[in-house]
């Protein structure tokens, strides 16, 4: 090889390797150690034994990592299902043609995020408090002092009659109540997303539809949908990959724990105590991975799906 | 072109001013980092978690450094920091402080592996070869003990004593001498149970206590005589004496007779309920009474203390909640001075007499008991010498054992407790007897999740006694 050709060789080389060195560094290496912690068990770096897959196989019938799986999942179809479609609805109000003021209610929408997932959680903790929180002291000021036939949980046979002021809802409901402080903190985010979408959609395209006689759900389900899919599938799939790793949100409103009957521990807060309170970086590490091949695939169904779909 | 052409063309071509600029502040700051001595304050420096303690031992660390010349260097850190510091120097192997001050919630990660790497320094032989073990209240130690080995120095006894409104009691004419077991408690005090106001509430409970308050539940089952761990670190969660205790406590929030109410220990609004009475007692270890005395001044001369009410007659009438300890990182350069300094602090009369005067804390030392600082009268508790009170159940308190595990058996407790109430609450059951089945089925349970922890540590099988 000629002294020329190797110089642009060289020169690449050498812009590339900071990237090399910092990928190698902080992800590279990183991945290699956990995957070799995953078949260990560990007391902090100096301590450890090999264990083979002991680890999975503990996962497989941990009680607790199966509850921690099944309340993110819970968490991550509340995202789905309820966050993204209130987000679009919400986008879908502010882009109404004429609308004054879109800029205002877009900061107010958006403003939980300027917050922060702390204060948020510190702030839903006080709302959804037993004795004292804000939501049953105004429910017994509503509905009555006690819950009765027709009231919002009724349907709960051991709540009759049981006063609304002392109702537990981060006990009883801690799900639906993540789901719906998230609720407060994400759509916002998400609806801004959808709303830059919705603005570059081609208007010719919905004044067509119209002329053609279409009305507002014809146009919705022909027009707008397939005009923000692809911003709608990025959405999506933040939301999902979020969802999996929620932690702070129920790690500061249970007050560190997975809350009674740990109702509330997510995959990443049962890595977190494995990892960091227990001292297992063997066992947490094997659950990132388990986390990890979720995640991936997820990404892939959804590629796929995707895919498919353009087909 | 040379090497040096090269070099000056890259500087001058290829990158932009922005980028040298980055590139030259990631460089002088990354040697300035590394050429940087760590500068450690000559003396010793002590790591804890309680403001207040640190208050207390200024004047302790001034007389020292004035006798000894060794300074003192005390830094609080909440306890989440401390230990996340703690462990992570232990984990590491390396200098953390000199001495810490642990909570027991956070000492027992560091008793997680082998013996050998816990990063306390075992004081088992010193503590033995100065007689210490002679002087200090035998169930203090257990929490710092792992494999039958002595991590630290304990710093207190934390007795558990009934806190009851005594104004209220006095008004309704109720006598509390009369009762010596829970039964008797809710008895006697029965006729405070009424709804005076018409809210279709009585106007006052008889206890503040819940299905999920993790402490209160831990405090009642160590009086019933149960336990979360043996002295071999062994989850005892799902033993007959556990569910008989546990199913006799619910029974106290399940029912339309139930006498218990769940109050905040801790925010205005828990203390707001207090001063209203709208429980008249409280499980009240030593260190509460110093919180109440400054957060409820309100409630000054208007509440006493008494032994708890017993489970069955003769039986254990105190508990323990809580506890500290001062231990050594085996990394210290100054293990000699340290200790000497710990035994200062944690034996010595004048801070014994500070302790309780300033936290209502009383010591561990058995022979400074007869200080007369204990038969002082408190206004707060209506003139009562409340440590004398406190140091008459002292050496009754229930021994607690160890384990890494502790946080997780706590844990499981309350998850049973609260899987039994609600079980309870959706088939309309509430006596002792209706739950018992119940609350053993949920403590066998719950064992399992804190035996799948201690079976899959293959360390702790090392040495294990």
């Amino acid at each position: 090889m000629s002294a020329s050709g190797t110089r642009p060789a060289r020169t690449a080389a050498l812009f590339l390797a900071p990237f090399f060195v910092v990928f190698g560094v902080f992800t590279v290496y990183p991945l290699v150690l956990s995957a070799i912690l995953a078949v260990q068990q560990t007391h902090g770096p100096e301590h450890a034994t090999f264990v083979g897959l002991d680890n999975f196989k503990a996962l497989l019938g941990d009680p607790d990592f199966r509850k921690a799986v099944r309340n993110t999942i819970v968490y991550t179809l509340g995202s789905v299902f309820i966050q993204l479609p209130i987000a679009l609805g919400l986008a879908m109000l502010l882009n109404q043609p004429g609308l004054k003021g879109r800029g205002i209610y877009r900061l107010i929408f958006f403003s939980p995020q300027l917050m922060g997932l702390v204060f948020v959680a510190m702030l839903a903790a006080l709302v959804f408090e037993g004795r004292t929180g804000l939501l049953n002291v105004a429910l017994e000021n509503t509905l009555g002092r006690v819950i009765q036939p027709g009231d919002l949980l009724f349907w709960i046979p051991a709540l009759e009659g049981v006063r609304w002021q002392m109702f537990p809802w981060l006990q009883t409901f801690i799900m639906p109540m993540l789901i719906v402080a998230s609720l407060w903190m994400y759509v916002g985010y998400n609806m801004v997303y959808f709303l830059a979408a919705l603005q570059n959609i081609d208007k010719s395209l919905v004044e067509a539809c119209a002329v053609d006689g279409a009305g507002p759900i014809r146009r919705f389900w022909n027009v707008t949908v397939p005009s923000i899919r692809p911003v709608g599938s990025f959405v999506v799939l933040l939301s999902i990959i979020g969802s999996l790793q929620l932690f702070e949100l129920p790690y500061i409103i249970l007050e560190q724990s997975g809350g009674p009957q740990n109702r509330g521990l997510t995959i990443v807060m049962y890595l977190y105590q494995s990892g960091f309170e227990s001292g297992d970086l063997g066992y947490a590490s094997a659950i990132g991975w388990v986390l990890a091949l979720m995640l991936i695939a997820l990404a892939l169904g959804q590629i796929w799906i995707m895919r498919r779909e353009e087909r | 072109m040379t090497m040096k052409d090269r070099v000056a063309g890259l500087w001058s071509g290829a990158l932009s001013p922005g980028s040298l600029v980055i590139a030259l502040c990631a460089l002088v700051s990354g040697v300035v980092v590394l050429t940087t001595p760590i500068k450690r304050e000559p003396g010793l420096e002590l790591w804890m978690f309680s403001p207040e303690h640190a208050l207390m031992y200024e004047p302790a660390a001034e007389r020292w450094e004035s006798e000894t010349g060794t300074a003192v260097h005390a830094r609080v850190f909440g306890i989440p920091a401390l230990k996340r510091r703690m462990m992570g120097g232990f984990f590491a192997g390396v200098e953390t402080s000199d001495l810490i001050e642990g909570e027991r919630q956070m000492i027992g990660t560091a008793f997680a592996g082998p013996l050998d790497s816990v990063g306390f320094l075992d004081l088992t032989d010193r503590i033995e070869a100065e007689g210490l073990r002679d002087r200090i209240n035998p169930a203090s130690f257990t929490p710092w003990m792992s494999r039958g080995r002595i991590f630290g120095l304990p710093h207190d006894v934390h007795p558990v004593l009934l806190g009851y409104r005594a104004d209220i009691v006095e008004a309704a004419g109720i006598d509390m001498s009369q009762i010596e077991t829970w039964d008797d408690y809710e008895r006697v005090l029965a006729p405070l149970m009424t709804d005076d106001n018409g809210d279709g509430e009585p106007d006052h409970y008889l206890l503040s206590f819940w299905e999920n308050q993790i402490d209160n539940l831990e405090v009642l089952l160590l009086q019933g005589g149960g336990s979360m761990f043996d002295a071999d670190g062994r989850c005892t969660l799902s033993s007959d004496t556990n569910a008989a205790v546990l199913a006799e406590i619910l029974s106290w929030c399940l029912g339309d007779d139930r006498f218990c109410i769940e109050i905040n220990e801790w925010t205005n609004t828990g203390h707001a309920q207090k001063i209203d009475g709208l429980a008249i007692g409280y499980l009240m270890p030593d260190w509460m009474c110093g919180i109440w005395l400054t957060q409820i001044p309100q409630l000054e001369g208007k509440v006493k203390l008494m032994p708890l009410p017993a489970f069955e007659p003769g039986g254990r009438r105190t508990s323990v909640r809580g506890g500290s300890m001062m231990g050594i990182p085996k990394t210290s350069q100054n293990i000699e001075e340290a200790w000497a300094f710990a035994k200062e602090l944690y034996l010595s009369r004048d801070l014994a007499q500070e302790l309780y005067n300033k936290t209502g804390i009383v010591t561990p030392v058995t022979e400074l008991w007869d200080d007369p600082v204990f038969d002082e009268p408190s206004p707060y508790f209506s003139g009562q010498p409340t440590g004398r009170l406190y140091i008459e159940q002292a050496p009754h308190i229930p021994a607690r054992y160890a384990s890494p595990y502790y946080w997780n058996g706590l844990l499981a407790l309350r998850n049973a407790a609260t899987i039994v109430a609600e079980q309870a609450r959706s088939r309309g059951l509430s006596t002792p007897e209706e739950l018992l089945p119940l609350a053993k089925n949920a403590l066998v349970s719950e064992q399992r999740s804190v035996d799948q922890l201690l079976n899959r540590n293959a360390f702790l099988a090392e040495g294990t006694p």
